[in-house]
């Protein structure tokens, strides 16, 4: 399969730049896999677990959460909030977060602020245990 | 007199010399902070220059202007982001911040959004009208702090308040050379570049779902990179100008008390050769 370029820059730097032969990850209008010569092309990104195929076909994972991905003229460039290689995930805290968040939005009373904030870290701790795990 | 005199120089080195402890002291800690901050700035300038890449890229193929983000300013307000330091002492840091976008602003009807004490001050003292003074400590700004900017501004944009957003930081270009900048935020068509108007066919974009809820959805998350990125190049673009100022400071100190000693020195040496042509003046005499 050809492959393409790829850029993946993050506000904590660049994560990515080379070539792969595919990119999958959740935007917000669901599961998006980008192959070479794609049209360009422009959408917000979602929360989710991004998979970069690299030309020996080996996979890599990655928590991707926010930010907005574009190609343009045969260049993928990923811009998200936040992303995390899956070795970089701190499995531990983000267990800790998730069982936090889940404590959280167990009290009935809470604001429903507080509440879509809680909800926020739990798809957030959810996302990097599911792309940490296999 | 001479001894008056002596006196008089001897305290002014001291004094200077106090100066040039505070001086020397102000450079080690923007030394030791500058090298952090550096980091940090190295690490958001990738994105920061692949985000306006994109963006400009974006703008100019863009034939879609049915989100606000993209409709041409239909307005002729402007809000300009304003990043500047929270001290002073810091050489032309701040001063040339503000020249800078005195001359940008000439003629449009502004109001802006300080981050950074300096900027408050300076921005009450013009009278120009403040959006809000809630990030006004620009060292202890957070991403999350951005993305609270960023959808204030986003919300005020979509009021009508502003048909324009622009933003002016410092550019840490090196450690000796740091340039203030503007950049446009909103609307996404500020981005075209203007030396090179899109000419024949464009490159079509697809945009998923559609372009409408695209933009909404990626405008607050590139203001918020935008601030981000530009708040770190700044922070160390000022601990890099405190630097400067204050080695010269150093230096000038140093050139001055040299100075001083020489002329205490001589005026010493004056005094001793006056005291002993008065006592053999004296002896002389039967």
């Amino acid at each position: 399969m050809s492959a393409y370029e790829l850029q993946v820059v993050s506000v904590d730097g660049l994560e990515f730049d080379g070539e792969v032969q595919r990119v999958t990850l959740r935007t917000i209008d669901g599961d998006v896999a980008i192959l070479a010569r794609h049209t360009n092309y422009c959408t917000a990104v979602g929360m989710g677990t991004a998979k970069v195929i690299l030309p020996d076909n080996t996979e890599r994972r990655a928590a991707c959460i926010g930010g907005m991905i574009s190609v343009m003229n045969g260049k993928c460039r990923i811009l998200p909030t936040t992303w995390e290689w899956s070795s970089e995930i701190d499995v531990e805290r983000a267990e800790r977060a998730r069982d936090r968040a889940k404590e959280k939005l167990a009290d009935a009373t809470l604001s429903r602020e507080a509440r879509a904030h809680a909800q926020a870290k739990l798809y957030r701790a959810l996302v990097r245990l599911q792309s940490a795990g296999k | 007199m001479a001894a008056a005199n002596m006196k008089a120089v001897k305290l002014r080195i001291k004094s200077v010399e106090n100066t040039m402890q505070i001086t020397k002291a102000m450079q080690l800690v923007a030394a030791s902070k500058l090298r952090k901050a550096k980091e940090k700035a190295d690490e958001t300038k990738p994105y920061l220059d692949t985000l306006k890449a994109t963006l400009t890229d974006i703008a100019n193929g863009n034939t879609d202007f049915q989100s606000p983000y993209t409709k041409e300013g239909t307005n002729e307000k402007w809000l300009y982001i304003v990043i500047a330091g929270d001290r002073g002492l810091a050489g032309g840091y701040n001063a040339n911040l503000f020249r800078f976008m005195d001359a940008q602003s000439r003629g449009r009807d502004i109001t802006a959004l300080p981050l950074g004490k300096k900027a408050v001050d300076y921005l009450r003292h013009r009278q120009i009208p403040i959006l809000t003074e809630e990030f006004a400590e620009v060292g202890s700004i957070t991403v999350s702090d951005c993305f609270e900017i960023a959808r204030l501004v986003c919300a005020e944009y979509r009021k009508g308040e502003f048909g324009h957003v622009m933003m002016c930081y410092t550019n840490f270009v090196s450690m000796l050379s740091q340039v203030p900048q503007a950049v446009s935020m909103l609307p996404l068509s500020d981005f075209r570049s203007g030396e090179n108007p899109q000419q024949g066919p464009r490159d079509l974009i697809l945009y998923e779902p559609d372009s409408e809820t695209v933009f909404n959805a990626i405008a607050p998350e590139y203001l918020a990179g935008l601030v981000y990125s530009s708040v770190k190049l700044s922070v160390a673009s000022e601990l890099a100008a405190r630097r400067t100022a204050m080695e010269s400071a150093t230096d000038n100190a140093e050139e001055m008390i040299s100075d001083l000693n020489l002329y205490y020195n001589r005026a010493r040496q004056a005094s001793i050769t006056q005291e002993i042509t008065e006592i053999v003046a004296g002896a002389e005499e039967p």
